[in-house]
Order: C-alpha cells, then structure tokens, then sequence
C-alpha cells in the first residue's frame, strides 16, 4: 500500500511536532538559555494530539 | 482487482473493534468522539503548560510562601488519598472496556453490570476529590500553587462529571433494551471519553504528585 | 440511471421561519452563518469608523475619554475575527464542502445547527458589555495586567462577558472543526479520493485541524484569566508567584494558527474560482495540497513572533520559522498567478475580487517578511505598521476572497445572478478604499506612530496620514452600499441562474441553484477534480488517467 495510504505513517505528523518540542527544549537547556516550558508542553502535547487525530482519520477512512 | 486483500479495518488494526459502517472505516459518532477527545487533550495542554511555566519560574516549588500554607503544599509527603483515587479510576476503565467487550458479543447482563459498576466507580472518585478539596488544607486563591492545582483537578474532575453523566445516559438506555452487538456507537464513544479521563487523571497524579 | 427527483414541496414541511430557527440542513444553516457574519461585519465596521473619526484629527473630538475608545478597537478586532471571519469562512464551508465532495449533508447535522446558534449568543454576550458599565477595552488581545481586575485592570463585567462569550464562541468553532473533518473523512462520494478533491475542500480540511488542535487551547488561556478575575486566582500575577508573560504564550499558541484559519478557505475560494475564469485548471494541484499542509504544521510554530519584545522569547528559532513561511505562501503566488498566465480571462466581479486578494494578499505577506525579522520588529512592534500587516492580510486578503466567494456562490445558494455592474462599482470602491486607509498605515508604522492610541500631537505630523486613512475608511463604507443594494435587488429580480452559470468545475454545480434538499439527483462519475469538466467533455484519454479505486470490499469477520 503507499505510504501515504498506512494509518501508522499518518503518525509521523505528530511526531514531527514531538521533534519540534525537543528541540524547543534541548537548544535553550543545552545553551543554559531560558527554556520556555509552556511553549515545550503544548508543542509536545500538540504532537501527540496530531498523531491521535492523524492515525484516526486515515485508520478509520473507507477503504478506496 | 487489488493484490493487497487487507482492509484497512481488518482485525488486525486497532480501531478493527470500533464500530463500522457499511462503506467500512469506523463509525462517524466514534470518528466524531475520537477528535472531539484529541481537542480536549490540548484544553489541558493549556492547562499543563501554565502549570509548568508558573513552576519552573518559582523559587521553591512547592512554594514555601505563605509559611502556614507551606506544609500543605507538598503534595508528595502524603500522595496515599490521591494513589486510592487513582486505583479507583483505572479500575472504573477495566470494567468500562469489560462493558464494551460484554455488548460486542451481546451479553447484555455483562455489560449493564458493567457499565453500572463503572458509573458508581466515577461517582466515588468525585466525592474523593470533593472530600479531598475539604481536607487539603489550601484554597484556589492561595498563591500560584492553589490556583493552578485546583484549576488543573478541578477540570479534571468537571471532565468525570461529564463522562458520568455519559455513562449514565448509556446505563438507562441499556436497562431500558437499546444497544446490540451490531449498535452500539454511543457506548463505544462513551467508553473512549472515560479512557481519555483516565489517562489525564494519570498525567495529573504524575505531575502534581510524584514530579 | 433513472432520476428520482423528489418534489421540494415533500420536504417543505415546516413553514418559514420556524424552519430557518430549527433547520439542519448544510445549506440553510450556511446561509445563516454567511448572514449573521456580514451583519457582525457591519457593526465591527461601525465601530471602525468610529475609530477612525477619532484619529482624523488631532484632539479628542467625538469620545469623552480614552476608555470609550479602547472599547471601540478592543471590540472592533474580536468582533471582526471571531464573529465574522472565521464563522463567515465555516459558513462558505458548511455551504459549499458537502455538495464539492457529492455528499447529502454534513456528517453531525443537529450540531451542525447546534454550532450556528452558538455564534448569535456569544456575539450578544459580547455587547451586552456595552450596556453594563462598559465593554472589554483591553485590545482583542487582553493582555494581563490590564485585563485582570486588579487596580490597574478592567473592573466590571464587560471583560467577562468577553471571556465567557469567546469561550462559547470557541466551543462552536471546535464542533464545526470535527464536524468537517468528520465529513470529509468519511462522506466523500465514490471516486472522490482525497487528491480528487477540490482545493476549497482541502483548505477547510487543513483549517479544521488547526481550529481542533488551537482553539481549545485559547480557551484554556480564556478560563484561567476568569479564575484569575473572578475566583481570586494568581495564574497572570507575578506578585503571588504568576506571570503575565505566560498569557501572551498560551494566548498566541492559539492566535497565530488562527489567522491561517482566518485566511486558509479565502485561499481555497480563490483557486476555485481562478480556475474557471481563466479557463484553465489550477496550476499545480499537488503543490498547492502540500503548500497548504506545509502553511498548518508551521503555522503552529512561529507563535512567539508577536512576543519577540517581551524578552523571553527563544528569537532565532521563531525568526527562522516566520520566514520559512513564507515559503509554501509563494508556492500558493505562483499556483495562482501560473494558473491566469495564458489563460482566457473573464473580468467578472468574482475574478476581479480573486485579483485583488492575490495583489493585496501579496502586500501583506511582504510587510509581514519585514517583521520576521527581530531587529526590525523591534522597531516596528506595536506600531501601525502591524494595523497595516494585519489589515492587508485580513482585508486585503480574507475579505476580498469573502467578497469573490460570494459574488461566486451567490447564484448556487440563491437561483439569482447578482448584477455585475453593481459589483464591479462595489470593487472599485472597496479596493480605492482600503488602499487609501491602509496603505498610509505603513508610513505612520515607521514615523513611530502606537497602535491603539485614542488621540495624537499635531507635533509628530501624522495629521495628513490619519486623515487619509479616515476618508478611506468611509470610502470602505461607502462601498457596501452598491452591495446591499446589488443582494436586495437580485433575490428580488436578479437573471436566473440555472445550475452551471459559470462553466465550472466542481460538482457543486451538477445540481440545481439552489439544490434541493438532499442535494444531488445524480452525480456524474468522477475520476478526476474536475468532475463537470470531464462530463462536459468527455475524460481525457483512458490511459493518461490512473485505474479507478478497487472498491471490492473486506468487510471484517462476523460482518
């Protein structure tokens, strides 16, 4: 099936989000810069919401 | 005619239990349910990211100002009320997902037991959480420590209200004979939202008391 | 295949207003959405103009105070972005996605409506604000600490009821989010796949994930400056350990999504109606999908570019990704412009307001470069520069693409072709208008004129500027006038419109104007995004087109 089409590709969206998260986090507490904690949670957050939402809506599409 | 036979809701996909419509794909209340629950994991996304900002920008957490309040801050001296709450939430999700097993092959005695067993269950952890606010010792107005623990349960516990409420609903149906092995949506989107408050109970009891 | 057309009479069994107040259906409760946002439109610029005969000239001459003015812009801002923009756009969606994608309704029809009715409550909540003591007047913003009731802070009701009328109006907003996307999903008909799909689909579908991801995120921020105000809470209080910096991130966290959800359908009319009056299908269908993917996912990235001044701001990385969104944005130019190149182009009122947003769309997203850049930004931060990036964008912009869907659709959703003459005169004035109110607005940004100020010095030499910008703002107003004049008169007397006016693509127009309640008799057979064209003339040659979907369905065991 193309990749495009599996559900548990779909996920990758999310984890993007998760990724972006990370480095929001990682780049400032490597640097000993101020870490913006309510920016890292709610793009963390909003990760694994995307990848729920995605996974769902492909997974649960009609087959054509 | 395809060579890949496999569906993309054959048994093998876990959303192959969720109820179907003809066309295949799952049902559009379940669909409907399921992304109404991923906003909702953002509403307190909000919520977590205020709680986290306000603690990374105290000095002591938890707070030691005002003095009188200070012991009562800390959550982690004594999590033992809060683990039982837990307890009884988790549980209330096993006999919710025994509901949804029970009426996915019809056993209706099954799943009313069930689905009464988990109403009670949710009804208990609100009068722990009610009886818990009496005994804790702080108030919302109480600093920043106050303010973001009882907006972060209170929300919390307003989502079980809610998902009572829900269960409630789907108890009278089924004691009254609606529902069947092959409809039976509004339990499935039921059952979903009560795992959805369990989980956030889960990340809630993590982050104020063992964090 | 024989058509079973029901007679229209079968279904009207509920007469007049009693049906409009209960109706479920897609199509009315659109029109509801498109009505009650141009009325919130009309008194949003009402309150403009008052704004603006206020800064004509230097001194205070109509209001009594500066606080009657904060609550003139405060309520200008939230009531043109939540209670005409974005339910105006869902409103176009709730229309028009259904019959694109060859569907009978929407997936959830009674929230559907249950949606719709949210938005007349939560807008009456928001004025109520003027008769109890004084509307919110802390900018659309409301920044603590002066939202909050503290001394320094809006004591009285009107901040609440802003609060708690947003809430509902978010909540309405979500429930329309999963309900398109709901629909898309799962309603489409056979042969639609999703590459099938019209642009406009796509850019709903794009701008329902970011309404469902941002918006309740807002109304966590909403309720925690409730608590904040009303139940003695300490969420935006540095003095009891809080911080008023944490609103700004959580209320931009939503804010920025949102103005891609502001702008995102305007977009997807645009290259609906390109298309068919240049006589040429959309440049680069696959891109403009991606683009549009690409403009969602960064769009929740580059929030903190409204904070860059606050000094707690991670600068490089939000500079960089306000840059790099501008990237998929220039994809969606040349899309455009590729698509009109060479093509035979029709000057109707639609096209011409598509024309406009692509020129005005293009100024606002250069003057929004400018500010991606932290030094820059600097300077210009809370200066007119910004009313004029924002105005650019959301009028220049959004509204054209409103004004273009509507001159479009309007012969869909009515029967009735809107005069052309009327419209046009509507357009010249209109894009006159907003140029000469905005445009100075750049100059006054870098001559160092503040943003939401009631009053200036003659000293500072804005007097010419501001007094420009007034005159084009009543130009705007004037504008409507043909407008109203041109709806009025078409319902009434307007060339009928039969189901295709236009030639179009889309299969929103295989169906009679306006369709009937179900909508579709017959759908013709689509293998393409351009269903109509391939009836019309016949699909182009088999082998060019890929293998029709294998619809052989794998039930599950026990099914």
């Amino acid at each position: 099936m193309h990749p495009l089409r599996h559900p548990k590709y779909a996920i990758a969206v999310g984890l993007l989000f998760v990724l972006v998260g990370l480095v929001y986090w990682l780049v400032p507490e490597i640097g000993h810069w101020h870490v913006d904690y309510a920016g890292v949670t709610m793009l963390a957050t909003l990760g694994i919401a995307m990848a729920l939402m995605a996974y769902v809506l492909i997974a649960g599409s009609p087959n054509e | 005619m395809t060579t890949d036979t496999h569906a993309l809701t054959t048994e093998h996909s876990p959303v192959a239990g969720l109820a179907h419509d003809a066309r295949g794909g799952i049902s559009n209340p379940v669909l409907g349910m399921i992304l109404f629950i991923t906003s909702e994991v953002m509403f307190f996304a909000g919520l977590f990211a205020a709680y986290f900002n306000v603690r990374a920008n105290a000095p002591h957490w938890p707070p030691t100002e005002p003095a009188e309040l200070a012991e009562h801050f800390n959550l982690h001296a004594e999590p033992w009320f809060a683990a039982a709450l837990t307890v009884i939430l988790v549980i209330s999700s096993f006999t919710c997902q025994f509901a949804i097993w029970a009426i996915r092959k019809d056993n209706r005695t099954g799943f009313v037991r069930n689905i009464a067993i988990t109403v009670i269950l949710g009804v208990v952890f609100l009068i722990g959480q009610l009886y818990d606010y009496s005994t804790i010792g702080f108030g919302l107005g109480d600093g920043v420590f106050g303010t973001t623990f009882y907006t972060l349960t209170g929300f919390h516990g307003a989502h079980v209200f809610g998902g009572v409420i829900m269960l409630s609903v789907v108890l009278y149906r089924a004691m009254a004979g609606q529902f069947s092995a092959r409809h039976h949506d509004a339990v499935e989107a039921t059952s979903l939202y009560w795992h959805f408050v369990d989980v956030v109970w889960i990340a809630l009891f993590s982050t104020l008391y063992i964090l | 295949m024989a058509t079973t057309a029901l007679t229209p009479a079968a279904a009207g069994y509920r007469s007049g207003l009693y049906d409009w107040v209960t109706t479920t259906d897609h199509k009315k409760i659109g029109i509801l959405y498109v009505a009650n946002s141009f009325l919130f439109f009309f008194l949003a610029g009402l309150l403009a103009l008052g704004v603006r005969a206020e800064l004509a000239q230097p001194g205070l001459q109509f209001l009594s105070d500066e606080h009657t003015y904060n609550q003139l812009f405060t309520m200008h801002g939230s009531v043109m972005i939540f209670l005409f923009i974005i339910p105006m756009l869902a409103g176009f969606g709730n229309y028009i996605v259904p019959l694109m994608i060859g569907a009978p309704d929407m997936a959830f029809p009674r929230i559907n409506a249950l949606s719709f009715w949210m938005l007349p409550l939560g807008g009456l909540l928001l004025f109520t604000g003027f008769l109890s003591g004084g509307a919110a007047a802390a900018g659309w913003t409301s920044y603590p600490p002066l939202s909050e009731d503290r001394p320094l802070g809006m004591v009285g009701p009107g901040q609440d009821l802003w609060l708690v009328g947003l809430i509902l109006i978010g909540t309405s907003s979500i429930l329309g989010a999963v309900n398109f996307l709901v629909t898309i999903f799962k309603m489409r008909a056979p042969g639609m796949t999703l590459f099938r799909m019209p642009v406009l689909v796509w850019t709903v579908l794009v701008t329902s994930v970011l309404v469902l991801m941002a918006t309740p995120v807002f109304t966590s921020a909403l309720i925690m400056l409730f608590i904040d105000r009303n139940y003695g809470g300490h969420f935006f209080d540095p003095s009891t350990g809080g911080n008023a910096i944490l609103w700004q991130n959580v209320f931009w966290f939503y804010s920025h999504p949102a103005v891609y959800v502001m702008v995102l359908p305007a977009m997807g009319m645009i290259s609906e109606i390109l298309p068919v009056f240049s006589r040429k299908p959309l440049f680069g269908y696959k891109a403009f999908v991606f683009a549009t993917a690409g403009i969602g996912a960064l769009g929740f990235s580059v929030w903190a570019h409204h904070m860059f001044t606050t000094g707690s701001v991670y600068l490089p990385f939000f500079s960089l990704m306000t840059f790099l969104i501008a990237v998929p944005t220039g994809v969606k130019m040349f899309n455009w412009i590729f698509t009109m190149w060479r093509g035979k182009l029709t000057l109707s009122t639609p096209l011409l307001f598509a024309i406009g947003f692509l020129t005005m769309f293009l100024i606002g997203g250069i003057n929004g470069a400018f500010s991606a850049s932290v030094p820059v930004d600097f300077a210009l931060h809370d200066t007119y520069w910004v009313v004029a990036h924002l105005h650019y964008v959301l009028f220049g912009g959004s509204v054209f693409g409103v004004f273009a869907g509507f001159y479009y659709w309007f012969p869909k959703m009515t029967g009735r072709m809107l005069n052309e003459t009327l419209g046009k005169v509507q357009f010249v004035l209109m894009f006159i208008g907003f140029n000469l109110t905005f445009f100075p607005m750049h100059v006054l940004g870098l001559e160092g004129m503040p943003r939401r100020i009631a009053d200036y010095s003659s000293a500072a030499g804005w007097n010419t500027l501001n007094l420009a910008a007034t005159i084009g703002g009543f130009l705007i107003a004037a504008s409507m006038l043909p407008f109203l004049w041109n709806v009025f008169v078409s319902l009434r007397s307007g060339k009928v419109a039969g189901d295709d006016p236009w030639e179009a693509n889309t299969l929103e127009w295989a169906t009679s104007s306006p369709p009937p309640p179900y909508n579709f008799d017959r759908l013709p057979e689509i293998r393409s995004e351009r269903p109509l064209f391939d009836l019309r003339h016949g699909r182009a040659h088999p082998a060019l087109t890929p293998p029709a979907p294998d619809r052989t369905q794998q039930l599950p065991a026990g099914h």
